[in-house]
């Protein structure tokens, strides 16, 4: 049995293909402004790493993304909670609370033993504790992404950012930096802020070990150490890249709906 | 009457006859159906519509008129033969929906802060740019917000209302009796005011006879939402709450018009109970909606609510009927009754007045009553009390064993969170709830 | 500008308006006196000093964010109480023996409903608050302030006893009276103390003991009395809104050249216009009349508005003010409409007005101070 499971994001589109409950291939690739063409590349070239050349090679496909952006040769589309929260379950089934930290979105999910959502929390609203919160304050310090994590690591007296819109957030960073500041601790501010956001959602659902990180934003090592510092807790390495959750959770849905059709092909 | 005042009235009326228009055209649509449910509808529609008609008339005419709500004991008014309307019902209703987003924008233009609830901001623009008649009296609405507060102290302080003599009455923020009897004096005091202003008296026996067929009312609604408990639900989006209340607290308090009404909404959800006719689109979600119904979205979203995910408002923060009967025996048990129930039974004043502890009880009474599958709390931008609420709500609802949704959107003007993203945010949340699309 | 005395008395009140707790009351503490917060100006902090405890006055100095609070309150909620709730739930607020809250507004009522269930303050007492000002009303308010009375009684096994009160209300009102004076120095062309350092003072009455505090203040004062004066102010500005208890904000508006020489704030001239009558023979009455009736109101007190304006044009004549800044903390309806209403009576007045949106924890200094600047060029200056 082989079946994909399609994510399409803002910045990113994701695809992971499981063959025999296993991770045969995955592909992460820059999403283009149409969301059919990105789906299309991301499967393409999970396809490509397996030799396959066609969809119909695939027994069954589930898509998932932000809102609206549906994939379209997916058999069937299911919200990125769900997906998120059967991918991070799956990667590591010891994990209770999932945050994902998206290119313009973040979520927290409360879920149980089995991957089940209990509860969560979105931000759809605004850039805070996203990709693109990075993105900009890395522009404002003229350094890449990569970059900005790193001189998080290197804060040592961490500036102190109490705007919540990244819109002030980005004035008060230039304003620091004109000021003098060291990058390292403007960095550190910049990640306790997005920590600091991301606490908040996982308080409203409930703090319960073991945590973990998804998303893009997921493998920068600068905010889960700050988000540590935050919740208290130390946050759970994830064995495969985190980015890839919520396709992941969407190729394990789709395992499961052939399962079911089975079932009710024999009951029949 | 002067070409001047003419000119004004003029003005002051245009809105109130566009909505009359606009329901026109809703009866109008109305007319092929000539079923029970249409009939009930109609009767609501041509209800409103008599309302505008009752208060033009006063202001062509100069009979006085006083602004008021349905939290000032409005059987009073019934019973003083006092025409009375809240003026706020033109933004609320939405019938005015075509203007709303204009309104709105000028509100700020005018100065008032946008992060101020909608609807009172409207309030303040139909008085400032004099597009509602001029009542003979003003009651203020004292709870449960800080905005009426301050909302109604710019209306008496206006150009056009600075000279509408005005009264509010003040409410205390406990439910025991020394609370019941400060607010049954404040409205002896209501009473004086009204009468010089209107130059009408009120007379016990005649409140007796209103209060008794208010009682009437509210049995009779009380048993329509027992009706409501059955599953399925009989009644789809179209026929509900928000009628109920209407009628009750707001047109027809204490008259035989809402118990006439109300004996044929009973009935016809007795019907329906019985053959176990739920909506059309066939039951799947029953849902608490914890504010009121976001009226003029009502075509936009309860439609789809229904069809795409099978979901029925079963209940919501207006129709949620806590009442006790009005002891009649005398004028103290009456103002007794009445105060009671205008501090801690009607709707929106009961679950936004007080401490948490009243709303938290309706919730959980509500879920459980009501076979409630999940509940939403719309967090309209007005409410602040209800938004600093958000955890307690979360947590209520997590040991009744429900999927809580806190939206965060603006009730009257739908840019704040649009109809989209309302429908994305509900799809999300249905779906990770682990219900399924219809 | 600068308030030019070295005055050891203005540092300490500066200090204690940086933190929460403060050395002179963590000495209290240490002895065994009680403290008891409130959260408004209507609570009667007269019958907390009569029962021999402290009374504190809640604010969110310090504040590192809201992760905490985020749970229970929401985006469109106040950040005054926001952070306070959240200092509350980090553990800032343990040393509280008691927690007084009024319904003054939505967002503080509902402090109450999530602190009681969150944190372990021994008493947490709600009062209703009326909502106009009438013989009723304060009959009500007099009816709530003995139930405030019992309830910190039997809590604490207490006695507080009409001579308590009375003996209370005396220490009060010496502080109204020295704060009063105070101001008066500020009527002068050249005022020898700043805005944000008089704000320092009057926040400073709220955090210490006032048995400590009135001799520190007299003797500032009488230092304040011989002092040179700040300098040649680019305008005179009375600053009008809700709770500020921030000296570095009137820091950000007087960086401009302007100086804030009174206001209409919750710390500040509402805290003195007014005494509590001694002589009345029952000293809770005249606390339920003094906060209903006497002390200038708060724009959530329905009727009121035109005294309030009234109080404005007073102190703008009294204080030779420029122009007047009307600021409040986002989401706050009640000074939404206040400040609404005020720009109808200042413009009849022709005295210019700044309408200002501020958070609790001030962020965009340059934002501020830009504003400022224009409206005191707008004024001619």
């Amino acid at each position: 049995m082989i079946v994909g499971g399609c994510d399409i994001g803002s910045t990113t589109g994701k695809a992971v293909i499981m063959t025999d409950g296993q991770i045969a291939a995955y592909s992460i690739v820059t999403s283009t402004t149409r969301p059919e063409v990105t789906a299309k590349m991301a499967m393409e070239e999970a396809m490509g790493y397996l030799g396959l050349v066609s969809m119909e090679e695939l027994d069954y496909i589930v898509g998932t993304g932000y809102g609206r952006l549906k994939v379209p040769f997916a058999k069937e589309n299911i919200s990125e909670i769900t997906c998120h929260a059967r991918g991070a379950n799956w990667l590591c089934p010891s994990v209770r609370t999932v945050v994902d930290i998206g290119g313009q979105d973040c979520k927290v999910m409360s879920i149980d033993a089995k991957g089940k959502v209990i509860e969560f929390v979105m931000n759809d609203r605004c850039a805070a504790g996203t990709g693109r919160f990075f993105e900009a304050m890395a522009r404002a310090l003229q350094v890449d992404l990569e970059g900005l994590s790193r001189l998080s690591l290197e804060g040592k007296d961490a500036a102190v950012i109490s705007s919540q819109c990244s819109v002030f957030a980005e004035s008060e960073v230039v304003t620091l930096v004109n000021e003098g500041r060291e990058l390292a601790d403007i960095s550190a501010g910049i990640h306790n802020s997005v920590a600091s956001r991301l606490s908040s959602m996982v308080r409203k659902v409930g703090l319960i070990e073991e945590v973990a990180l998804t998303g893009g934003c997921a493998k920068n090592a600068g905010l889960a150490k700050a988000l540590e510092a935050k919740l208290g807790v130390k946050v759970v390495h994830l064995p495969e890249d985190p980015q890839i959750a919520g396709a992941l959770g969407a190729a394990i849905i789709a395992a499961e709906r052939i399962q079911q059709l089975a079932e009710v092909g024999k009951k029949a | 009457m002067s070409k001047v005042e003419k000119a004004r009235l003029d003005n002051q009326l245009e809105r109130l006859k566009g909505d009359k228009a606009l329901l026109q055209a809703f009866v109008d649509m109305l007319a092929i159906d000539n079923s029970e449910e249409a009939d009930l509808n109609r009767f609501v529609l041509q209800t409103v519509m008599n309302k505008y008609d009752e208060i033009m008339n006063c202001a062509e005419n100069d009979i006085p008129f006083i602004a008021a709500y349905f939290a000032n004991c409005p059987e009073i008014f019934t019973a003083m033969d006092v025409p009375w309307w809240i003026f706020l019902q033109t933004p609320f209703l939405g019938v005015s929906s075509p203007f709303l987003a204009a309104d709105t924008d000028e509100t700020a233009k005018m100065g008032w802060a946008t992060d101020f609830c909608t609807v009172l901001r409207l309030a303040m623009f139909y008085v400032e740019k004099d597009l509602t008649p001029k009542p003979a009296g003003l009651i203020a609405l004292l709870h449960p917000c800080d905005g009426t507060v301050v909302v109604h102290q710019a209306i008496s302080k206006s150009k056009q209302w600075h000279d509408v003599p005005v009264f509010g009455a003040d409410s205390p923020y406990w439910d025991d009796e020394r609370s019941f009897k400060y607010y049954a004096e404040e409205t002896d005091r209501m009473v004086e005011f009204v009468t010089k202003c209107t130059g009408k008296t009120l007379d016990i026996n005649k409140l007796r006879e209103v209060c008794k067929i208010s009682n009437q009312t509210y049995a009779l609604w009380a048993e329509y939402n027992e009706l409501r408990k059955a599953v399925p639900c009989p009644h789809d989006w179209t026929m509900g709450p928000p009628q109920c209340f209407a009628l009750a607290c707001y047109y027809y308090p204490g008259k035989i018009e809402a118990v006439n009404w109300f004996k044929m909404l009973v009935g016809n959800a007795e019907k329906r109970v019985k053959a176990g006719t739920g909506m059309a689109a066939g039951e799947q979600i029953r849902a608490l909606w914890f504010d009121i119904l976001p009226i003029m979205w009502q075509f936009d979203l309860s439609p789809w609510l229904e069809q795409e995910w099978g979901v029925n408002i079963v209940m919501n923060m207006f129709g949620y009927t806590p009442y006790e009967p009005i002891d009649t025996t005398s004028k103290e048990t009456m103002f007794h009754d009445l105060a009671k129930r205008s501090l801690c039974q009607v709707p929106m004043i009961r679950q936004a007045r007080g401490v948490a502890d009243n709303f938290l009880g309706d919730i959980e009474r509500i879920v459980k009553d009501y076979k409630i599958d999940c509940v939403i709390w719309p967090g309209h931008m007005g409410h602040k009390d209800g938004n600093a609420s958000i955890g307690m709500m979360r947590e209520k609802c997590r040991d009744l064993g429900v999927p809580f949704l806190y939206i965060g959107l603006d009730l009257f003007d739908k840019r704040y969170t649009s109809i989209d993203d309302l429908k994305n945010k509900l799809s999300t949340f249905f779906e990770a709830s682990g219900f399924k699309h219809k | 500008m600068e308030t030019k005395t070295k005055s050891r008395v203005l540092q300490e009140f500066q200090e204690v308006t940086k933190t929460i707790m403060n050395p002179a009351l963590k000495k209290e503490k240490d002895k065994g006196t009680k403290v008891i917060g409130y959260f408004c100006s209507y609570g009667p902090a007269e019958i907390i000093t009569a029962a021999g405890m402290i009374p504190f006055r809640i604010r969110a100095v310090g504040s590192t964010g809201t992760d905490l609070s985020d749970a229970y309150l929401s985006s469109i909620n106040c950040s005054f109480c926001r952070n306070a709730l959240n200092m509350g739930l980090a553990g800032d607020y343990d040393f509280l023996d008691g927690l007084i809250v009024l319904n003054n507004c939505d967002h503080v009522r509902r402090i109450y409903d999530n602190w009681r269930r969150k944190i372990k303050t021994p008493l947490v007492q709600m009062m209703s608050l009326p909502k106009k000002i009438t013989d009723p009303s304060i009959q009500w308010y007099y009816d709530e302030i003995n139930i405030l009375k019992k309830a910190i009684e039997d809590k604490f096994n207490v006695k507080i006893t009409d001579d308590k009160v009375r003996e209370a209300i005396k220490l009060h009102n010496e502080t109204r009276r020295l704060q009063r004076k105070l101001y008066d120095l500020r009527k002068k062309d050249n005022p020898p103390i700043t805005g944000a350092d008089t704000l320092a003072v009057t926040v400073a009455a709220t955090a210490l003991p006032l048995k400590q505090y009135n001799p520190m203040l007299k003797e500032l004062i009488d230092d304040l009395s011989k002092s040179e004066g700040v300098g040649k102010a680019k305008a005179r500005l009375l600053v009008i809104g809700g709770v500020l208890d921030d000296p570095e904000f009137i820091k950000v508006i007087e960086s401009t050249g302007g100086l804030v020489v009174t206001d209409v704030l919750c710390f500040g001239t509402k805290d003195f216009r007014a005494e509590i009558n001694e002589k009345m023979k029952d000293p809770i009455a005249a606390l339920a009349k003094y906060y209903i009736a006497d002390r200038p109101s708060c724009p959530r007190m329905f009727g009121d508005q035109p005294r309030r304006a009234q109080l404005v044009k007073d102190l703008v004549k009294e204080f030779k003010v420029d122009g007047v800044i009307g600021e409040r903390i986002v989401f706050c309806d009640i000074w939404a409409g206040e400040i609404y209403m005020l720009d109808d009576d200042l413009k009849e007045a022709g005295i210019p007005l700044l309408k200002l949106d501020r958070e609790y924890i001030m962020a965009g200094a340059g934002q501020v101070r830009t504003r400022i600047q224009a409206f005191i060029e707008s004024m001619g200056r």
